[in-house]
């Protein structure tokens, strides 16, 4: 028998995946609605330039010291 | 249903409150009221600034590591990533969410954080 | 309407019977689909796409769709696979024989880093926030700003730990990786592993050693999933 706890573990990455992952296909969705997707695709490479540039230790300068 | 669990470790108090995972995901289907819009929208702008936020204050802490800012920026810089985040906690709590509301799962529109 | 579970290709094994499937073509590519289902947010819902997109994996490659995608009717779902047909075949080759594992690290000491000051707590170092004559007018006690940031980097520090102590060696491991860029409140790491179907039992071995040699990380790993971080979108 599995706990609450135990069972959530493999919960976490479902739903990280089934929510998070896996191909993406403007469908039913309402035209703003759209509008925010792309925003959101857009961002998430953003998100991953970033950090793989502060990986990198190349993340440019963002000018004067504040 | 198979058990998906390979490997885990012998105390799972590590992971936090249970059953909190599910309520995080976009509750019910997408809705298109204006009340929930513009709370969705508020969402989604919270998210983005906390985002920022995360990213600004990695940044300040690579510059910090690098010895490129003085004592006096340092204490400068963390009192503002301070102020942004209690700042950030009230904006929150004035639309009833918390910290994982700002880890979207938005269903079909995806994942940010 | 009609949802979508996964996009394959040829060689298509004969889809499972009794449960609505049917598949939409393009080319060497198709959809399978089924009636529409509310998009219910429930472990069990959730649970219930899952078995079927495993149950289909088990006799073919896919690239999984992602839960809650649905289309008007068939000729909608033609049309997607014709306006991005290349890069699902390109993500099919990718991901050909192999399933996915995913991969979370946490640190000692409860689900937050010990050091990790939450927005009520001001100074890590110091315990709770306490007013003071502290001449910055504020409030708070002098130097809260540098040892705030002390304790973010310290948290930065634990997470860079993690990258190099669990995901390196497993990576190694992997076909392919996906790291997620920032991970949440409470992991140190968060990541996706594609593995030779046949390797899964060798990578948790990884898993169970590295977890040996870092006995202050916490370390989950679930699977095999079908490959929803390295399908492409």
């Amino acid at each position: 028998m599995t706990t609450v706890a135990e069972q959530d573990v493999a919960l976490v990455d479902l739903i990280d995946r089934l929510l998070g992952g896996g191909v993406v296909i403007a469908g039913d969705i309402t035209l703003a609605a759209a509008d925010v997707d792309l925003v959101y695709l857009g961002l998430r490479a953003v998100i991953a330039s970033v950090a793989t540039a502060r990986e990198q230790g190349v993340l440019p300068e963002t000018g004067s010291a504040p | 249903m198979n058990d998906k669990r390979l490997h885990e470790p012998s105390d799972l108090d590590c992971l936090g409150d249970p059953l909190t995972a599910l309520d995080r995901a976009l509750p019910g289907r997408l809705n298109a009221d204006p009340e929930n819009l513009e709370r969705g929208l508020a969402q989604l702008v919270l998210t983005i600034v906390e985002l920022l936020r995360q990213l600004m204050e990695r940044q300040a802490v690579r510059r910090m590591d690098d010895g490129s800012l003085s004592d006096e920026q340092v204490e400068r810089l963390g009192q503002t990533f301070m102020a942004l985040s209690e700042r950030m906690a009230e904006l929150r709590e004035r639309f009833g969410f918390d910290e994982e509301d700002l880890n979207l799962h938005l269903g079909p529109l995806g994942d940010l954080l | 309407m009609i949802t979508l579970y996964a996009i394959t290709d040829h060689p298509t094994a004969a889809l499972p019977a009794g449960v609505g499937l049917h598949a939409v073509a393009d080319g060497e590519l198709s959809a399978v689909c089924g009636p529409a289902i509310a998009k219910e947010i429930s472990a069990d819902a959730l649970w219930a796409h899952e078995r079927l997109v495993e149950v289909l994996m088990d006799g073919r490659d896919l690239l999984p769709v992602r839960y809650g995608t649905s289309l008007p009717d068939d000729a909608a779902a033609a049309r997607a696979l014709e306006e991005r047909h290349g890069t699902y075949a390109a993500a099919l080759e990718r991901v050909r024989g192999a399933v996915e594992l995913a991969v979370r690290v946490f640190g000692e000491g409860g689900g937050a880093s010990a050091d990790d000051p939450s927005p009520g707590e001001r100074s890590p170092d110091r315990g709770p926030r306490e007013r003071s004559a502290a001449p910055d007018g504020r409030g708070d006690p002098p130097g809260a700003g540098a040892a705030y940031l002390r304790a973010r980097a310290r948290a930065a520090a634990a997470e860079a730990q993690a990258r190099t102590r669990v995901h390196e060696p497993l990576a190694r491991a992997a076909r392919a990786t996906a790291l997620a860029p920032l991970p949440r409140a409470g992991e140190l790491l968060r990541a996706a592993y594609l593995v030779d179907r046949d390797a899964t039992a060798a990578f948790t071995a990884r898993v169970r050693d590295v977890q040996e040699r870092c006995p202050k990380l916490r370390i989950t790993c679930t699977g095999p999933w079908p490959p929803y971080s390295f399908a492409g979108s």
